[in-house]
């Protein structure tokens, strides 16, 4: 019967009318503007109607969450970025919107390719957000960001990313992205250990 | 807050009167006014409007600005929140709402579609950038973007209003000619100036289709 739903649905807004003073009335009243208020707030578990109070307190994104793809780089001992990126060119083959640009660096003295970009470039505003470029990456080089705020007052000077813009530490990578980020770097060593017990095999 | 950006012209008050005498110059109380005052137009073209519609709702809650009242009617609106793919056919409505606001009017591009074209940028029926037709001040990427992204978005417009002079503003000048955009597409598109052209070729076409049809009837 359409009773029946009509029921739950207004038991649903009732539980959240409810829920709001509830919490209000937990926190006595110093929900809003404190410490302890605005993490309970943040947290995805929070509970009851409110309004977040955007520039200076933000909803926390989930960890799948995909905005503008970003390059991972791992950190040198030196201090020198180790771009992952070999500039196959899969992600610019798989973009549905073709928003990715890739030139292959060339060693000025041989004239060989060498398996760097020399160039990248992402033009977000075309970029879809789709994560297909993440997901086909066979090096773990291209993911997706969590920063949203990036609107700008001009498309072209500040919203075509070039190779400086778009490379971010391996550090970011596992902050914003944990679980993954745990997954893959166990598989790596995983595939490094069997490697190294094969070679093993082959010279005794 | 809000206070201090007003109040900031190097003159400096006692500090027992701080809570009631501000000074300011006429650029900042003028830009401030605007600025937190900024009316968007209500309509939406894609998925981008439902995501304005968030923006607007209790939890991201855009009134907190100033924004609260999203006004149908041009003539009442500042700002113009291109929310989604803009198709060819809604092009020429588009440019004319736009001509039909008050000045001063701003423009945010919101979402790949309106910015540059998205995934359609090279369509059939899709106009790739609303920046063709329309003087766009701030591009919001994101596919379609969060609520809170729209805000920064919106804030970002604040910030450049913020930075406007009233010396500099052309629509307060004698000689001041208002701009009003055509859109004109591609030679297999629509072009609204060529309308009656078009009219008379759909007249003309539609006549000799009648015959055929009837010629065929008669021959079934």
């Amino acid at each position: 019967m359409g009773i029946n739903g009509i029921v739950k649905g207004l038991g649903i807004t009732l539980k959240h009318f409810i829920e709001t003073y509830w919490v209000d009335i937990k926190y006595k009243g110093k929900r809003y503007g404190t410490e302890s208020g605005i993490e309970d707030r943040k947290s995805f578990d929070t509970k009851g109607i409110f309004t977040v109070q955007y520039p200076e307190e933000k909803i926390k994104v989930p960890e799948a969450f995909r905005y503008i793809p970003f390059l991972v780089y791992d950190e040198g001992e030196l201090g020198e970025k180790e771009i992952r990126c070999t500039s196959c060119g899969i992600c610019a083959k798989v973009c549905p919107p073709q928003c990715i640009w890739i030139t292959r660096s060339v060693n000025p003295e041989t004239g060989k390719p060498v398996p760097k970009p020399a160039k990248f470039f992402i033009d977000v505003d075309i970029c879809m957000n789709c994560g297909l470029c993440a997901e086909f990456c066979p090096f773990e080089a291209i993911r997706m960001d969590h920063d949203y705020e990036i609107a700008n007052i001009d498309r072209f000077a500040h919203h075509i990313y070039d190779l400086d813009k778009l490379l971010k530490p391996a550090s970011y990578y596992a902050e914003i992205r944990p679980t993954q980020f745990k997954e893959e770097e166990d598989a790596r060593k995983e595939k490094e250990a069997k490697k190294a017990a094969a070679r093993a095999a082959k010279q005794t | 807050m809000q206070s201090e950006k007003i109040n900031k012209p190097d003159i400096n008050i006692p500090p027992e009167l701080q809570s009631q005498v501000a000074v300011t110059t006429l650029d900042r109380i003028y830009n401030w006014s605007r600025a937190s005052s900024l009316w968007p137009m209500m309509f939406g073209l894609a998925c981008c409007a439902i995501e304005m519609i968030i923006t607007a709702a209790s939890r991201v809650d855009f009134s907190r600005f100033g924004m609260e009242v999203m006004r149908p009617s041009p003539r009442q609106a500042d700002v113009m929140i291109v929310s989604g793919t803009v198709t060819k056919k809604m092009v020429p409505q588009i440019v004319r709402l736009f001509n039909q606001m008050g000045e001063p009017k701003y423009v945010v591009a919101m979402g790949a579609c309106a910015s540059g074209g998205g995934p359609f940028k090279e369509g059939y029926n899709v106009v790739s950038g609303i920046d063709k037709f329309l003087p766009v001040d701030v591009y919001i990427p994101g596919c379609p973007p969060t609520p809170q992204a729209l805000l920064h978005g919106l804030l970002v417009l604040q910030k450049k209003i913020e930075k406007e002079k009233l010396t500099d503003a052309e629509w307060y000048k004698k000689d001041f000619h208002e701009e009003i955009p055509i859109p004109i597409l591609g030679p297999d598109l629509l072009d609204p100036r060529k309308f009656h052209l078009f009219k008379k070729e759909l007249e003309t076409t539609t006549e000799e289709f009648l015959i055929e049809s009837d010629a065929k009837g008669e021959e079934a």
